[in-house]
């Protein structure tokens, strides 16, 4: 069934570009991309990898894996309108209602035959127990082979040296488990797309900053978190070409992603996953443009491609869930400071201990920098539970109240 | 003999390495959410976070503690991880430190977490101003080891006895050792073992097995008795596994050894063998068969992910095994214990 999901979506996309001559928005061949990752995790024909969020993906590309985290499932279901009826399979099985609906939605989809076998699963302690919960649950439902990347809190030598050794035995698992030798030749390529990607990738963020900026807000949704899944991989940086090319020259022509933007906003953690018109109404009748999400920011350095392991581990240490959350509230104020972020909005996912847990800390923290915090109360993969006219009257306030006080960022 | 600073030291996880609290001279106090405060975490930690972390933020915004000289926290899960976040917002100036804590005991998990015992041990140096002798350390592994023998006696004679009261007696004895001094609690843990455990009681009820994770108030253990449930074994976070005894292999460093220990003991749901997933399952009905349960009687804080994300798994295997189960979620007070009553009275008549 995902398989032809896929498969037509894919179809769709280049027929689309064909008509127009070859040309295609950077949205639209991300969505290409992720279209084909759908298309290579059923297909039936690659050895797969079931993993936590902060896995090495670009490690497991060279290795020959396709491998993906789990909560793209939970996304991807939201966004076909199809995790409602799937969740309610987890919640006949006993699985907790106060939880995670991207892990919900993940067993309910296993339940349901609708997750490819993996050949291995990799399930990471960062970002949350919650996810590293389902993927011992998926190792016990699949009954495969299960390894566990423990992801220090803190970024010290020592740590980074832990989990650098953790990657390494990681790949002695791949072998073990798959028959696939490290190649290192293969590897040293693969580091040197995950550093070129990366590098572009922060050139289109220094981009997106320009005011007006030449994204909106939807050209970026769920961007870095997904080009993870694509590191390493000539396609990614095809990709951020892509993206950079388009931004520059909306720039080059005044072109802004909101024609007469008048608000920036910060979105923090995910998007809401399922089809909804919260992004359209700040566009349309605000004026007000998401410039920037939480997880859109490189935080790490280029990674050395003859000695890659150290540079993995600090690559994983360092996303911003992981740590104290005064490190997190930096990273957001820094956010702010460079996009020029009037409001942020936090969907508080319901069941996200981790994202959500220490959300009045993350609004004192950004009110010191003079930006406001609308909290909602939103379950981000389930669309039963959205109640638009509630969601529409809280963003309407946030908006009205950020229009009638003054930009922090405008000098008096 | 190292110095005693006469002070306590905070902490609220079973898998703090107690012994180096002591060994630095302090006296642990793990701050159990039992406390008439307001419910004020919500202003920084979400409604839908652990009741156990919240109420310990709620001891600390409530400023229901005693004097502490600092407080130790675990990374043993999300919840935990956000609460010295909180706490550090909340009481600016305490002492705090966050040990990591890996999910896994495999070989360079252990060494891992020995280095963090290491680091922690550097931490209560500086904050007693007296270092963290090897030699400190193992004696107060030997003080401790003869408490949790001494609770595990006392938890094996209420186990097996059927003594009226005799669950919340052990539970008060499982506060008192997490709570006061090690020698008072020694203390009150033999003279309850030798004296304090008298009547029988009546008639024959059902055999139960109790687990979970928090559940420190000794009047849930009397609703329970009340209820009619004869518990019999049981593995909360808050009892058995609280006190657990430290066994170093002859010759072990230290800190691997104490690592290997901490890691190794009976575990909390957030710890696992990637080698077994879904262990967990087996272990309870193995636990439940060990001490000839009729049924077993789940037990957790709302919101907890390690439990809650494992109990289908727990629930299909014993209803393989034709072991029934009653699942209860609370928010850590004797209220939500109450208004589960009924639930419990009609499981133990199913039962019987």
């Amino acid at each position: 069934m995902l398989i032809n999901y896929f498969d037509d979506l894919e179809k769709g996309i280049v027929s689309s570009i064909n008509d127009q001559g070859g040309k295609a928005s950077p949205r639209k061949l991300y969505s290409l991309e992720i279209a084909r990752l759908g298309k290579r995790l059923y297909s039936g024909s690659n050895k797969v990898a079931w993993c936590g969020v902060t896995a090495p993906f670009d490690l497991l590309h060279a290795m020959g894996l396709t491998s993906c985290f789990v909560e793209f499932i939970g996304a991807m279901l939201a966004s076909t309108g199809m995790a409602g009826s799937i969740i309610e399979e987890s919640d006949h099985a006993g699985y907790s209602s106060d939880a995670c609906s991207y892990h919900r939605a993940i067993m309910g989809a296993a339940m349901k035959d609708l997750m490819p076998a993996p050949e291995i699963l990799v399930g990471t302690t960062v970002p949350c127990s919650g996810g590293l919960a389902v993927i011992e649950n998926l190792a016990r439902h699949f009954d495969k082979p299960l390894f566990i990347l423990h992801i220090p809190q803190g970024d010290s030598d020592s740590d980074v040296a832990y989990l650098a050794s953790q990657m390494k035995d990681l790949t002695g698992f791949v072998t073990e488990h798959t028959g696939i030798a490290l190649d290192r030749g293969r590897l040293k390529a693969v580091i040197e797309k995950t550093n070129e990607a990366r590098g572009i990738v922060n050139e289109i963020f220094d981009l997106a900053k320009h005011c007006p900026s030449p994204a909106n807000s939807k050209d970026l949704n769920n961007f870095l978190i997904t080009m993870a899944l694509f590191l390493g991989s000539d396609e990614s940086v095809s990709l951020a070409r892509a993206y950079r090319e388009e931004f520059a020259q909306r720039l080059s022509e005044n072109r802004s992603g909101v024609h007469d933007e008048k608000v920036r906003l910060l979105w923090i953690q995910n998007r809401i996953q399922f089809k909804n018109p919260l992004v359209d109404t700040l566009e349309k009748e605000y004026r007000a443009v998401i410039v920037s999400d939480e997880l859109n920011s490189i935080t790490w350095g280029p990674i050395d491609p003859d000695d890659p392991f150290e540079g993995l581990a600090r690559r994983a240490i360092s996303i911003p869930f992981n740590g104290v959350t005064q490190r997190r509230i930096d990273h957001l104020k820094q956010l702010a400071r460079n996009y020029k972020i009037q409001g942020a909005i936090n969907p508080c996912n319901w069941g996200c201990r981790q994202g959500t847990g220490t959300r009045g800390l993350v609004e004192a923290g950004l009110r010191e920098v003079g930006v406001p915090v609308l909290n909602l109360e939103v379950d981000c993969v389930d669309e039963r539970k959205f109640t638009e006219g509630q969601f529409r009257t809280r963003i309407e306030a946030f908006m009205e109240m950020i229009q009638t006080r003054p930009n922090p960022w405008q000098q008096h | 003999m190292g110095r005693q600073t006469n002070e306590s030291l905070g902490y609220g996880c079973a898998y703090t390495p107690l012994v180096m609290l002591r060994a630095a001279g302090y006296d642990p106090y793990r701050v159990l959410p039992l406390t008439d405060s307001h419910d004020q975490a919500g202003l920084h930690l979400h409604d839908n976070l652990c009741p156990h972390v919240k109420k310990i933020l709620d001891r600390a915004m409530g400023n229901d503690l005693p004097v502490l000289a600092g407080m130790i926290f675990m990374n043993s899960c999300d919840a935990m991880r956000r609460l010295p976040d909180a706490w550090r917002k909340v009481r600016e100036g305490d002492r705090t430190v966050l040990v990591d804590l890996p999910v896994i005991a495999d070989e360079s998990a252990v060494r891992f977490f020995a280095g963090e015992l290491r680091r922690l041990a550097g931490v209560l140096g500086e904050w007693s101003g007296s270092p963290v002798s090897d030699d400190r350390v193992k004696e107060c592994i030997q003080e401790h080891n003869r408490l949790a023998d001494t609770l595990s006696g006392l938890a094996s004679k209420v186990n097996a006895g059927a003594y009226k009261g005799g669950r919340n007696t052990l539970q008060k004895a499982y506060a008192v050792a997490a709570t006061k001094p090690l020698p008072e609690a020694i203390r009150y843990a033999e003279d309850v073992l030798s004296s304090g455990l008298k009547e029988k009681l009546s008639g024959s009820l059902p055999a139960v097995f109790l687990f979970g994770n928090i559940l420190p108030d000794t009047e849930a253990f009397a609703l329970f008795e009340a209820s009619g449930a004869r518990i019999v074994d049981e593995d909360l976070c808050t009892g058995s596994r609280l006190i657990q005894p430290v066994r170093i292999e002859d010759g072990e460093d230290l800190y691997t050894g104490l690592s290997r220990a901490i890691l190794g003991r009976i575990s909390c749901a957030r710890t696992f063998n990637h080698a077994r997933p879904g262990e967990i399952a087996q272990t309870v009905v193995e636990r439940a068969r060990a001490c000839d349960a009729k049924g077993v009687i789940f037990h957790t804080a709302k919101f907890c992910d390690p439990y809650l994300a494992r109990l289908p798994s727990i629930r299909e295997t014993l209803r393989k095994e034709g072991i029934p189960i009653l699942v209860l979620e609370g928010d850590c007070t004797t209220r939500s214990i109450g208004q589960h009553r009924t639930r419990i009275e009609a499981f133990i008549e199913m039962l019987g």
